[in-house]
């Protein structure tokens, strides 16, 4: 099976019905995407698919219909993406562990809407799980990646 | 996919229920009992009505045939009301698109739902109906006239809504999942061929509603 993953293709020879979270993290040791419920509750694990936010844990791996982009595939440390910059920026994380998948769900939210009030903020980001409270942040955060990215 | 469930019951039964032009396609359906139109008494009707009725205000359906806020249900017979966990709102799109996608957590998939607690899957892209399909907060009357008019049912005829369970048979849809949801989920009464049956005499009694 050929999947496409921040543009590289890789080959993987696993279950069809492995989830692609187990894949990703597993199979190709990319351990930014994570495991927190295994059952969408959580958003941890939350990837892009064709450039959609999807969590990776609901997803087979047959059934993948598009190239999979993580966090790494959406900004480097020396191109951040805005959301990437304004995380940094507003020192969102605490202990981080849902981060990437907040910060992959922002990025689709941001797609979709450039100029989200609060309460979208809230809406689209209600199914990403923060232990540590972060939400205050993380919508700052949002704003601040809105703006910047409107200005480019 | 699951093929196992597409197995090839092809029924080259014809149906005389007015214009229907039925798909023999693999939706596993026994169409061979189906009554023709004009050949059911309106009291049969009525009858088969109450079992619509019964599915169709079942928690399993209800779920997603909200109203105007958009929010989906995760309602049980205990608990009818309960609202979708995460603070889900579909917008006015019914698909998620102005936020969060319903398909974030459900996928389009065919593949069983075996998982307990995990976002259901069918073969059709997860939605709320649209909302003038609203069951909530709605009595029997006012869905039976609801269901029989085709500006507030989609478009379709009698043989457009016998037509609409066949498809979604085909695809494993919402109305073919609802009876089959998966582990830890409360089935709609009945089976799916049972409710074909039902609105097929329905139908072919000329959909008759009860009054209020």
């Amino acid at each position: 099976m050929e999947l496409t993953i921040n543009g590289t293709s890789h080959s993987v020879d696993l279950p069809d019905d492995m989830p692609l979270l187990w894949a990703l993290r597993d199979g190709l040791n990319i351990t930014s995407v994570k495991y927190g419920c295994g059952i969408a509750q959580c958003g941890a694990c939350t990837v892009h698919i064709g450039g959609e936010a999807v969590r990776s844990c609901q997803v087979a791996l047959a059934d993948v219909w598009g190239e999979i982009t993580t966090i790494e595939g959406l900004g480097t440390p020396d191109a951040l993406h805005a959301i990437q910059a304004a995380w940094i920026d507003h020192q969102v994380a605490q202990c981080g562990y849902c981060q990437s998948g907040q910060i992959m769900q922002a990025a689709d939210l941001l797609s979709r809407n450039p100029e989200p009030t609060d309460d979208d903020i809230d809406a689209a980001m209600s199914g990403n799980l923060c232990r540590c409270g972060t939400y205050p942040r993380i919508r700052t955060a949002v704003h601040a990646a809105a703006s910047a990215m409107r200005e480019v | 996919m699951r093929q196992t469930l597409r197995t090839s019951l092809v029924v080259a039964t014809s149906l005389a229920l007015g214009t229907l032009a039925l798909a023999q396609g693999e939706h596993g359906l026994d169409l061979s009992a189906l009554p023709q139109a004009g050949t059911v008494a309106p009291e049969e009707g009525l009858a088969a009505w109450e079992n619509i009725h019964t599915v169709l205000t079942h928690p399993r359906c209800l779920n997603c045939h909200v109203g105007e806020d958009n929010v989906p249900l995760w309602g049980t017979a205990e608990a009818p009301g309960r609202v979708h966990g995460m603070a889900i709102n579909a917008g006015n799109s019914r698909i998620g698109a102005e936020g969060l996608s319903c398909n974030a957590c459900h996928q389009t998939s065919t593949r069983p739902n075996t998982v307990p607690h995990a976002a259901p899957q069918t073969g059709m892209d997860w939605r709320l109906a649209p909302v003038e399909f609203q069951w909530t907060d709605r009595t029997s009357a006012e869905i039976c006239a609801q269901m029989r008019d085709p500006d507030r049912n989609g478009g379709r005829d009698e043989a457009g809504l016998i037509e609409h369970i066949l498809h979604d048979a085909e695809l494993i849809g919402f109305i073919t999942w609802s009876f089959d949801p998966g582990e830890g989920r409360e089935p709609a009464p009945g089976s799916l061929q049972q409710h074909l049956e039902d609105m097929a005499i329905w139908t072919a009694a000329g959909m008759p509603c009860p009054e209020g």
